[in-house]
């Protein structure tokens, strides 16, 4: 064997790795890391990305809220009767727009993705020894934690203006909007997978956007997350029972409305992990086939 | 210390069993990438390509756009499978050992993967941590190559706001963080301007000179191949066409160049052919052909021969307007080996496809 001074340096480097045992937390929170800076850079971005469906919130509740109370004044159809709901179309639609939110950032997954193949950036993360899951893995952490930080700005949003006399009741106070981000952020990761799989297969944006946008309002439109499913026509009811979109928006809205109801909460995450489980298998299959 | 501790037990194993030659750190024997297929028309991209390279070495891959440079390097710094064919780096198998080759390798693209949202400090941090380097010696290795690549100024400056040549030394430095064993560079002064060419040429010759580094390169340019690379292999359309030295790879073609440019008048034309069949009879002279403003003869002893060539164009009343006397460059080889002049085109194609963007 050779004797070389000039590789010590390589040797130093060689030997740490094995004995780091925090190996792939290091590589994914890098990877979260970059996301992360990336998006604190562009505060723009994270604005625009809450203008809308902050602008739905308004909207849409002052729209149909006069709607939602005379269609409710005799109460939800097969609940109890006669008496004026405690609260505004606003409670109603929150739980949907931070589904909403959560769809919108989850679409847009894959533009980062297909930035860092085009710019090449990409090729340094795949160059370096590092197991490419651990990639995956820091760009949803860090998609995560946007999803759960943008719906909580939408909660706080939506308590500021409690005080402006709407009524909102946020039954489950501060552990319940927390537990909404943690929904927002797993059903948007859960998502993203879709985005990131038509990403990593057409290298291309606009197709990407179109694919997530084009499933965006049906998804939303056919599930609870607008309307609580007794007032839904029947065939969009069947539907909605299929559409994850329900089961995320009935668990935000019971944990607004009424309190913690574990069997909603049960099942959102079921819907979640199981939706989640095939789109992200896709991405990820979509992502170790890339040059091979 | 010896170097083989960088790898772990088992790929040092493999190491030892693998039939790559001691010395080479890369060995490509065979090497076949085929682009294509199920439905897709099939292109073979490299065409059954086998070289190595020896440890300490500076290697350059010269071929034009579309040769299958790109594809080569790709396949070696695992970020491309390959067909067929066998490739190893310092023994270990690109499939098999992906993970232990990518430790000891920088890699420079052609497209510069640099993050624009972070600073140039940033951007060396991040890839120097991906390496599992300490962090103390991540932030000596960073200071080291901003001085180095002149970026000191600019380090906390975002890399958006960074010229073509800052971006592209910023590149070359994330390839380095690491201080890798074997450099990979897929083009690394396309469009650059004049003057940072020079400076990442003389900065890869010190990597190489002072820090014993291998390197291996891929251009379009026959200067820079010349200038720097102690061995090239001509590459086109997917196979090898030439291998050796610059001055070995020159003197095969075993000429100087005398070039005549004749007088542009009414007579051209047949002053042009009168040269030609004067430079044929001149001794010494074994060929020769006309080119759009004159004559060129190859021969084995340019001084002698020029000298007579002159006295008989003189002695005719050929009109010469200037002549040249030039060594054989590595156009000329590329010339002769592929039939064709090399055209370098700085245009990147529009389809921009991942992996398979250049081949």
């Amino acid at each position: 064997m050779v004797t070389d001074v000039g590789h010590a340096q390589r040797v130093i480097i060689g030997t740490r790795d094995e004995e780091s045992s925090g190996g792939v937390l290091t590589e994914v929170g890098l990877v979260t890391w970059r996301s992360l800076v990336k998006l604190t850079r562009t505060p723009v971005l994270l604005f625009f990305s809450l203008f809308m469906p902050l602008i739905w919130l308004v909207m849409f509740s002052q729209t149909f809220g006069t709607v939602f109370s005379s269609a409710t004044s005799g109460g939800l159809p097969g609940g109890p009767a006669a008496t004026p709901l405690p609260y505004d179309y606003v409670a109603v639609l929150l739980p949907g727009i931070t589904v909403m939110t959560a769809i919108q950032s989850a679409s847009q997954s894959g533009f980062g993705m297909v930035a860092d193949l085009e710019s090449g950036f990409m090729d340094k993360f795949f160059v370096a020894p590092i197991r490419r899951s651990s990639v995956l893995a820091g760009k949803l952490l860090a998609d995560g934690l946007r999803m759960a930080a943008q719906a909580g700005i939408i909660l706080g949003i939506a308590a500021i203006l409690t005080l402006f006399g709407w009524r909102i009741p946020f039954a489950t106070g501060v552990m319940g909007a927390v537990l909404i981000m943690l929904l927002a952020a797993a059903f948007g990761v859960a998502f993203s997978g879709l985005s990131n799989t038509v990403a990593l297969r057409t290298k291309n944006t606009e197709s990407t956007m179109m694919v997530s946008f084009s499933l965006t309002f049906p998804l939303l439109f056919l599930s609870t997350a607008m309307l609580p499913k007794a007032l839904l026509p029947s065939w969009v009811q069947s539907f909605s029972t299929v559409n994850p979109v329900s089961y995320m928006a009935d668990a935000a809205r019971a944990l607004i409305l009424t309190g913690f109801d574990w069997t909603a909460i049960g099942n959102a995450f079921l819907a979640i992990l199981a939706f989640g489980i095939v789109l992200n298998g896709l991405a990820i299959m979509a992502f170790r086939a890339q040059g091979k | 210390m010896s170097a083989a501790v960088t790898l772990r037990p088992e790929a040092k194993k493999k190491a030892a069993m693998s039939r790559a030659s001691k010395d080479s750190v890369i060995d490509v024997q065979h090497l076949v990438k085929v682009y294509g297929g199920r439905g897709q028309e099939e292109i073979k991209a490299v065409n059954d390509v086998s070289f190595s390279v020896g440890e300490g070495e500076f290697f350059g891959f010269l071929g034009p756009n579309g040769a299958g440079k790109t594809t080569v390097i790709r396949i070696i710094t695992t970020l491309l499978a390959k067909t067929s064919g066998s490739v190893h780096v310092a023994g270990l198998d690109v499939e098999r050992d992906g993970l232990d080759i990518r430790r000891m390798i920088g890699y420079t693209g052609q497209s510069i993967g640099v993050d624009g949202e972070l600073t140039g400090r940033e951007n060396l941090w991040l890839i120097g941590r991906l390496y599992h380097m300490p962090n103390s010696l991540v932030d000596e290795r960073v200071e080291e190559l901003l001085e180095v690549l002149q970026l000191k100024d600019a380090a906390d400056r975002r890399a958006y706001t960074y010229s073509g040549g800052m971006r592209r030394r910023l590149d070359l430095g994330a390839g380095l963080v690491h201080h890798p064993r074997v450099l990979f560079l897929d083009e690394p002064t396309t469009g650059l301007d004049p003057q940072t060419r020079a400076a990442v040429w003389e900065y890869l010759r010190r990597l190489h000179r002072e820090e014993k580094m291998t390197i291996f390169l891929t251009t379009q340019y026959m200067e820079e191949a010349d200038q720097l690379c102690q061995r090239i292999a001509i590459i086109d359309l997917g196979k090898i066409v030439a291998e050796g030295s610059p001055a070995e790879l020159k003197a095969a073609i075993g000429a100087d160049i005398i070039t005549v440019r004749i007088t542009r008048d009414e007579a051209f034309e047949q002053s042009r052919n009168r040269a030609l069949e004067i430079a044929r009879t001149v001794s010494g002279v074994s060929r020769a052909s006309i080119f759009d403003e004159g004559v060129s003869a190859y021969t084995a002893d340019g001084g002698a021969t020029l000298l007579e060539v002159l006295r008989r164009l003189d002695a005719e009343k050929v009109p010469v307007h200037q002549v040249a006397l030039a060594h054989p460059t590595l156009d000329e080889v590329f010339l002769q080996h592929t039939g064709r002049q090399m055209r370098v085109e700085e245009v990147k194609p529009m389809s921009r496809s991942f992996g398979r963007r250049r081949r």
